[in-house]
Order: C-alpha cells, then structure tokens, then sequence
C-alpha cells in the first residue's frame, strides 16, 4: 500500500489534522509525517506509482539517483523546520510549512510533467501563505505578487507540457531539447522558479517580507526545486553556463549595499543558484555531481543563515543593518551557528561550501572555461564580502546598537546546532557525503593546491573587507531601498501605462462627452419642433399630417410609375 | 605584537597572522591551480584582495542609482 503512496503526499494529506492538534503533540505530529515519507526513498530505484486517468498514464512516484538526494536534503529540511518553528503557537505555518515541503518533495518524485504542473503549482499556494503570516501590508503586497508570478511560471510549464504531449504523444519529464518551442516554455517555467536574472525580483520581494519561520521554509524548497527541474531536463545546455555564469556575478553589489541582512541573504541565494546553473549547463558528470552537491550543502548553509537572522527578527523585530550590531553578547549561540553558517558558505576548508564548490570548480577547469571559471571565483570573494563577513559582522558586532535582548528559544537553538553540525561533517568526511550524489565519481577536494589557493583567496579578502572597516572607508549601511529588478513591474510598467490609460481615459471622456452634446442638442431640436407654431405643434399637426401623408402616397406613386411603367 | 593588537584589534591582527601564513605556505609546498594563471605566486591571495575591494568600489559607486527611499514603493 505504501509503495504506492508517492513521498510527500502523505505530509501534504496529514497536514489537514494539524489544526485540531495540541502544542506538543503536533510537532511530534509534524515529524512523524515526514518520517513516514522518508520511508519510501528505502524503496529503491524505478517507478513505483501510476495513474491512469482518460487513457492518460501519470506517473506519480519514481526515483532515481538524481531524486534520492534532493528527496533526503528536503527531509531534513522539514524536520529542521519543524523544529525551528516549534515556538509558533498559531497553526497556521505549520499546516503552510508541512504541505509546502510535501508538494516540493512530491514534485522532486514526478514522472511526468502533468504530475510535476500540479505539485509546481501546489509549492505556490501552500508557500504563499508563509508570506502573509508576517500580517503587514507590504507583506501582502508582495505575497500577491509572488503568487501571480509562481502561478504564471506554471502557466509557462503547462504550456510547455500540452505542446510537448501533442508533439510526441507524452509529457514524460525528461531531457529536453532547448531548440523545441516547448523546450523553451518548460525552460521559462523553470527559470522563473530559479530566479534567473531580471525574472529574479520575486525572490527579493517576497522572502524577506515572510515571517521568521518561513524564509527558512522558503529559501529551501522553490528555487532548489527549479534546480533539480533544470539537472533532469537540461543538463549540458550552454546557455545555461552563460546565465549562471550572470547570476553568481551581479547580486553580489545589490547585495553589498542592501540594508536588510535577510535581504542580502536572497541576492546571496541567487548567487548561489548561478553556481548551480553554470553547473548543470557544463553537464558532465562531475559538474551534475557539483550541482547537486550545492543544492544540499546550500540549502543547509542557508537555511542556517537564514535561522540566524529570524531569530534576531524575533528577539530584536528588525533585520536592518543598520539598527543591529553588538547581539553576540546576547546571543552567542545564535552568532556562533550564524557565523558556521557564514564560513560554511564562504567555502573554507572543512566546511560544507567547500567540498560542494570545489567540484563545480574543478568541472570548470577541466572543460576549459577560463573565463567562467574567473567568474566564480570573483563571486566566491563575493560571497565571502555580503554573507561571510556582512552577515554576522553587522547583525552581531559592528558597534554598539543599544539594543538588549535575549537568546533565541531553545528550539531555534537546537535546529540551528544540528544545521551547524550537518554543514561541518559534510566538510569533514566529504566521501560519506559524495555517495548519495546521482554518479560514483573519484574526487578528492582535500590536496595542498586547493586547500591552500583557497585559504589565501578568503583570508585576503577577508583582510581587504577590515583594512576597507577600519580606515572607515566602507560607508555606514542606510535605510534604504535597493532597486531590483522587481522595479520593472512595480514602478516602470505602472509609469508607463497609467498615463496611457489616463490618455485613454481623458479620449473616451471626450466622446462621452461629443455624444452627450449631440444627444442633447438633437432632443432640444425635437423638442423645439413641437411648441406652439412649429411643425409638430399639436394644433398645426393634423395639416402637417396630410402633407405628409400626400407626399408619400407621391413617392410610392413615383417609385411604382419607374418599375412597372 | 602588542603594537599591532593595540592598533588593529585582536581579530584584525590573528586575520593578517593567517594571510601570513597562508603565503608562506605556498613557498613550502607546490601549489597549482585548475587553469595556468593561478600557477602566478600567490595569485588567489592578490585575486582575493583586488575582488574584495573592485566588489567595494563598484557597490558603492552603484548606491547613487539604485538606492532610494525606504518608502519608496509605498508613496
């Protein structure tokens, strides 16, 4: 019976009863459910559920080496989240949080694309509600926005798949050929999901608005999700090492001068996605072994960022840089697991980032692009600037903020100990952590060349960031707004079609306005026919009748006089 | 030492400790990288440091456009 019963289903199916359950027992509850899924990765590989439905066969469950590690790391995900949202009295996340990481992990398990449509489309609906749990009006704003663009990405993958059945007679999900217009419409649908760029606003505008607990739901599940969508249908496309290549580059400086530090934590998600895409654009196996390696490691490092800064929300009630500083005092825990977050994502040596960056960049310098691979490079000093160093420098040192407050809830603390933990033995013993990646491959990201090239590459970057603090050259952080590209639909397109639609406006006022006066002035010239002495004045009628009536009867004579005489 | 701990900071100064050491290391062991100009001495240090401060300057170069006010999208 339970091998037909796709993972995830049954956190999205159990997630119905979440409403009706205590405190304590829903959280045991909760960690249950995602247990009892977990149990179907013991499967094995191959196609374990169908359903057919108007001759139509829907492949709901299978898996293979590419789903079983994003299937374990969006399990561990959940649990992380379960227990990191424990502190949350109100039902309402738990039930969003629980059916989002159902549909993610139910998506990851999709056969064909008809499967994938719904479970895409379900990731939005059930996530959208993290964002409005924050109740502020620019909460609510932005999740209207974001659920119109997800839905919209959908549309895109709907499309994709309808064309694809009528072309080849299935939607199976498989590798697709970017040339084909369906191609290119699945690649839209999954590239909106991937933030890519100028499609990214959405993941700047929403994540930050949602509440403490879902940005750490949220930074894991939808991009990682475009992300395996992307290795399954189009590794070794070229162009994606180009738009990879784009996005690890420029949220770098958006994320310099960004304020919010959860923020800062988006453009770093999206430069991290890039490190992903150029991967799966290389398409080798080592690079695909890259991808997702990254995609674990990072929605570990991140989310435990990301835990960081909600704790500080929650505590603090702000993420702004530039009224934080001086917590560690208050919150060492919290900055401690902040900052093995920071270094783990910054890529030093035995830590997470490290073992899963290194292939993708060894997968560049083997293929041969050089420029590329300079890139990267560039965008790991980067990384290291806005979420190594910026993070846990302004949020828990930097100056004294006057602000004094308490450790985060215990439960926050345990779920960011064992995210810290995770990130620090993936470093340490990478040969257990490369086992679960899609293809056996012998790599060894510990030789004295690497360690080394990229101790030196930090520390330095690390030196240049205090010479830039200490000579006070780096300017005070502001409160602010960066523009992004979400600027694009929210000021530009609004700039440009509300004075079209006022000049629409103002023109279809001035024919109401034609026609109102022709309507007026031909009533007024009725009107006037009709008083005393004109030509339908009652008392002059009955003549004007007869004339009337004598000039027709004319016509009609006229008219049978021309056809028959 | 003291000198240097009283002037930079205690972190400031362990951070150019390492760099220190990061570059003598290199001169002991051999270090090559994946494309032949990291083999230049000491090439991800300098790499590093330049990065870190062109990301700087070009970030605070773009603040001038593309930072607004905070109640920007809301007027």
């Amino acid at each position: 019976m339970i091998s037909s019963f796709p993972p995830g289903l049954i956190m999205i199916v159990g997630a119905l009863l979440i409403p009706f359950l205590p405190n304590i027992i829903r959280q045991i509850y909760m960690m249950v459910l995602i247990l009892v899924s977990a149990y179907a990765l013991t499967l094995g590989f191959g196609i374990h559920a169908k359903i057919e439905v108007m001759d139509i066969q829907f492949i709901i469950f299978q898996s293979d080496s590419l789903t079983l590690p994003f299937a374990i790391i969006f399990h561990i995900a959940a649990i992380l989240n379960v227990i990191y949202g424990a502190h949350e009295k109100h039902w309402n996340q738990h039930v969003a949080i629980m059916s989002y990481s159902g549909a993610a992990i139910a998506a990851v398990h999709a056969g064909d694309l008809f499967t994938l449509f719904v479970w895409w489309e379900a990731t939005a609906f059930t996530s959208v509600f993290l964002i409005l749990a924050s109740k502020t009006k620019r909460s609510y704003r932005s999740a209207f926005r974001y659920i119109l663009i997800q839905v919209g990405s959908g549309m895109f993958l709907l499309a994709g798949a309808i064309l694809l059945m009528s072309q080849t007679g299935n939607a199976e999900f498989r590798s697709f050929d970017f040339n084909s217009l369906y191609g290119q419409l699945i690649f839209i649908a999954f590239g909106i999901k991937a933030a890519f760029p100028l499609l990214n606003g959405w993941l700047q505008d929403a994540y930050p608005e949602a509440s403490e607990i879902g940005t750490v739901a949220l930074s894991t599940f939808t991009t990682k999700l475009a992300i395996f969508c992307f290795a399954r249908s189009f590794a070794g496309t070229e162009i994606l090492i180009i738009i990879g290549a784009i996005m690890t580059f420029y949220p770098i400086f958006f994320a310099v001068i960004e304020n919010d530090l959860r923020r800062v934590l988006t453009y770093s998600l999206n430069n991290q996605l890039g490190f992903m895409i150029v991967a799966i654009g290389i398409g080798t196996e080592l690079a695909i072994n890259g991808a997702v390696a990254h995609a674990f490691a990072h929605i570990l490092y991140k989310g435990l960022l990301f835990m960081g800064m909600g704790a500080v929300l929650y505590r603090v009630g702000t993420c702004k840089a530039s009224e934080l500083g001086g917590l560690f005092k208050f919150m060492p825990i919290t900055a401690v697991c902040t900052i093995i977050g920071a270094i783990s994502i910054s890529a030093f040596p035995l830590f997470s980032g490290f073992v899963a960056k290194s292939l993708i960049m060894s997968a560049l310098g083997k293929e041969g692009l050089v420029f590329v691979y300079f890139m990267l490079l560039f965008a790991s000093a980067g990384v290291l600037h806005h979420s190594g160093i910026k993070i846990p420098f302004f949020a828990f040192f930097a100056h004294e903020s006057g602000i004094k407050t308490k450790e985060a809830p215990l439960n926050m603390i345990i779920a960011m100990i064992i995210a810290s933990a995770l990130c620090i033995l993936i470093g340490v013993f990478p040969s257990y952590f490369y086992e679960i990646l899609p293809y056996q491959i012998q790599y060894q990201p510990y030789d004295f060349s690497h360690v080394v090239g990229q101790l030196q590459l930090l520390t330095f970057a690390a030196f240049a960031f205090i010479c830039l603090w200490h000579f006070k050259i780096y300017p005070p952080e502001l409160n602010s707004t960066v523009l992004n590209s979400d600027w694009i639909y929210r000021k530009m397109i609004p700039g440009i079609l509300l004075p079209l639609l006022n000049l629409i406006n103002d023109i279809n006022k001035k024919i109401e306005q034609f026609f109102e006066f022709m309507f007026i002035s031909i009533k007024k010239f009725f009107a006037n026919t009709m008083t005393k002495n004109k030509i339908f004045d009652r008392e002059v009628g009955q003549d004007t009748l007869i004339i009337v009536q004598l000039f027709i009867i004319l016509l009609i004579f006229i008219f049978v006089w021309k056809i028959y005489l | 030492m003291k000198y240097l701990i009283e002037k930079f900071g205690k972190i400031n100064t362990a951070v150019l400790f390492l760099c220190i050491i990061f570059l003598i290391l290199e001169l002991i062991g051999h270090r090559h990288g994946e494309t032949s100009i990291e083999d230049i001495l000491f090439f991800p240090a300098l790499f590093g440091y330049l990065s870190c401060i062109i990301i700087f300057k070009i970030g605070v170069s773009l603040r001038s456009f593309l930072m607004k006010d905070e109640d920007y999208y809301d007027k």
